[in-house]
């Protein structure tokens, strides 16, 4: 049975045209001209409880209106949405006690209290077990590290530690699902580290199903198996990063220490990006060749000594995605290379 | 029910605690509304002292009037405070009303625990104090329907005035460019209905008469309590209007409020 399942889900704002020059923007005053917006556009996904999802997009893609969706803060224009046994934003009072969510810019925390009153007072609202409350606390204080600063007023934190504080408020009442709209925005390297850290722990030991948005891909590629991408709106793929990689990397390399120095060292299949000596860098083609296949008809013909299979970069290929807008052009790869 | 009653304690004993870190900009506060509102009364008594009445009503009447109001509008401010229209749109615009919306806990109680601001204790004081010293320069003649119905006036009020705040808080989902108008009739309201609405120009006094009914929330209360004749010659039972009008208009102002949050839900900020 999965946690969340979302058909064909579209989100559309009616948005003020913007009139030219005086007379527009009189004329505006009177009556004003709707441009819709199409936040989303008909997406649909299943997510299997105790997943951890990346759902990944540029700005202004959709990310954070599908999390407001489904968090029941936003009703959709058309399409359906079951999460948990929820149509979220119909049941919303019952649902939210359920879930946890944070949302990167904003705080859930009193602004002028001392974290632990806001936690002590979430404690009340969720209803949550004195006994629950205690261990979750003694966990989490040591997981996120709050002790420093936990009576500090939420208003002096800085933004790591504020969020590492909305994280622990989000998760005090054993919530079934975790949204994390962009958890990481702004955060150095250190603090982006420790908090994936504790998401990875989270869904893994307490099995927690985690969507987490962001527009950075280290996130997802150090976290989630899965990873969605959305632009404009609309669901561009949804698989293993490794499978977008695979199809869109480009090219592999396959770097070979050759017992002798050969004159050619050329094969079949690929080419020679760089040579060193004995050392060898061959560039070839996912789709044309496989690793196995190359070093194999290498070997044949020259002894190896040493070999490396390296991975295009991920980042440069994602970027390649966005702007060439390749998933468009080739159709959304729904399934094919798609997680199961 | 003992849960609510239990989650807004707390709510507003954490306010109290956030306050308690600025005690001398709160005490300055309570100081300069105390002075403020002195200061007026002060104008009051000689305007009073030169004329000797305002509309065939002496001093006392006037200040029971004016003191009702004051302690009424105080008491809502101190508790309806969360929905003040220029903060609430604040809270809309910075999309911190989503942090509302994601708590398993009704918007409305929320919004009452958002904010209790103790430095109004200077004006309930005020209005306190000037009704006290009304009642006892005006030497009423007490019934049990008197003593029962002044209560049911100053909660009228309350609720009177917490719902035009809801109301205005709610407009802010739509416009925020309107909050300034919005508090010409709420604040500008408990202004006008301290005094006899006899002296108004006619339009004035129905349009707050028959449109927004705050005539019976204090002018016609203080007919009653005080053995006056309506000079407008309304009903005889007009004063039982008063909890009418005040508990009617927050109950309307609370089903704007629902169609408000969902109004908000299908726009997003
Ligand atoms: N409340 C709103 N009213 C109008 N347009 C909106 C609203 N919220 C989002 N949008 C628009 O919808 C699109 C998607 O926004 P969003 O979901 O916030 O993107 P992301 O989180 O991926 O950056 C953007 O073009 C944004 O301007
Ligand atoms: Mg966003």
């Amino acid at each position: 049975m999965s946690i969340i399942k979302v058909t064909n889900l579209q989100k559309y704002f009616k948005v003020a045209k913007h009139q030219r020059g005086l007379w527009g923007s009189l004329r505006s005053l009177i009556t004003r001209e709707y441009e819709p917006v199409r936040a989303v556009d008909g997406i649909s996904f299943e997510i299997q409880p105790g997943e951890l999802i990346g759902y990944l997009g540029p700005n202004g893609a959709g990310k954070s209106t599908t999390i407001k969706i489904l968090t029941g803060l936003l009703v959709p224009s058309g399409g359906e949405v079951l999460v948990n046994g929820y149509v979220p934003w119909r049941e919303r009072r019952r649902y939210v006690a359920r879930i946890g969510a944070v949302f990167g810019q904003r705080t859930t925390l009193w602004w002028d209290l001392p974290v632990i009153e806001s936690l002590d007072l979430l404690k009340h609202i969720y209803q949550i077990p004195a006994e629950q409350y205690r261990r979750n606390l003694a966990e989490f204080r040591e997981l996120l590290q709050l002790d420093a600063f936990l009576n500090t007023p939420v208003r002096s934190l800085s933004l790591g530690q504020r969020m590492r504080a909305d994280i622990c408020a989000a998760l005090l009442h054993n919530p079934d699902l975790l949204f994390l709209d962009e958890p990481t925005i702004g955060l150095d390297v250190v603090a982006k580290e420790r908090i994936r850290q504790f998401i990875r722990h989270i869904n893994q030991e307490r099995g927690t199903t985690v969507i987490l948005t962001t527009h950075d891909l280290s996130d997802v590629a150090k976290l989630c198996r899965r990873v969605m991408i959305i632009d404009r709106g609309q669901l561009l793929f949804d698989g293993r990063l490794g499978a977008l990689q695979h199809r869109f990397g480009g090219r592999r390399e396959l770097v070979v220490d050759l017992a002798d120095d050969y004159p050619h060292a050329g094969v079949d299949g690929a080419r020679i990006a760089h040579r060193d000596g004995q050392r060898v860098t061959y560039q070839f083609e996912p789709g044309h060749i496989t690793a196995s296949e190359l070093i194999g008809r290498i070997s044949a013909r020259y002894r190896i000594l040493d070999l490396a299979v390296r991975e295009p970069d991920i980042e440069a290929t994602i970027r390649r995605i966005y702007e060439e807008r390749l998933l468009e052009k080739t159709g959304p790869m729904l399934g094919s290379n798609g997680y199961r | 029910m003992w849960f609510t009653v239990n989650i807004y304690r707390r709510l507003i004993a954490v306010q109290l605690k956030a306050q308690l870190q600025y005690r001398a900009a709160f005490l300055l506060e309570i100081a300069a509304a105390a002075i403020t509102l002195f200061m007026f009364f002060g104008a009051l008594a000689l305007v009073f002292h030169r004329f000797g009445q305002l509309g065939g009503w002496s001093l006392a009447e006037v200040a029971f009037l004016w003191g009702l109001v004051e302690l009424a509008f105080g008491l809502m401010d101190l508790t309806f405070s969360g929905f003040d229209p220029g903060d609430f749109g604040q809270r809309v615009r910075k999309g911190s009303f989503d942090q509302i919306l994601l708590r398993p806990l009704s918007p409305t109680l929320q919004l009452l625990g958002a904010d209790f601001p103790v430095r109004r204790l200077g004006r309930i004081i005020q209005g306190g104090v000037i009704l006290w010293i009304a009642l006892a320069l005006l030497d009423l003649t007490w019934t049990p329907l008197k003593l029962a119905y002044l209560p049911l006036v100053l909660v009228s009020q309350i609720g009177f005035f917490g719902g035009l705040f809801i109301i205005g808080a709610t407009i802010t989902f739509w416009t925020v460019e309107s909050i300034e108008a919005i508090n010409i009739f709420t604040y500008g309201g408990s202004e006008l209905i301290a005094y006899p609405m006899h002296i108004y120009p006619a339009g004035l006094r129905r349009f707050f008469t028959y449109i927004i009914p705050a005539a019976f929330l204090n002018y016609y209360p203080a007919l009653f309590l005080l053995d006056k004749p309506d000079p407008f010659h309304l009903p005889a039972w007009t004063p039982c209007l008063t909890p009418v009008a005040g508990f009617g208009l927050l109950g309307l102002a609370l089903l704007f409020w629902r169609f408000g949050i969902r109004y908000y839900q299908s726009t997003g900020t």
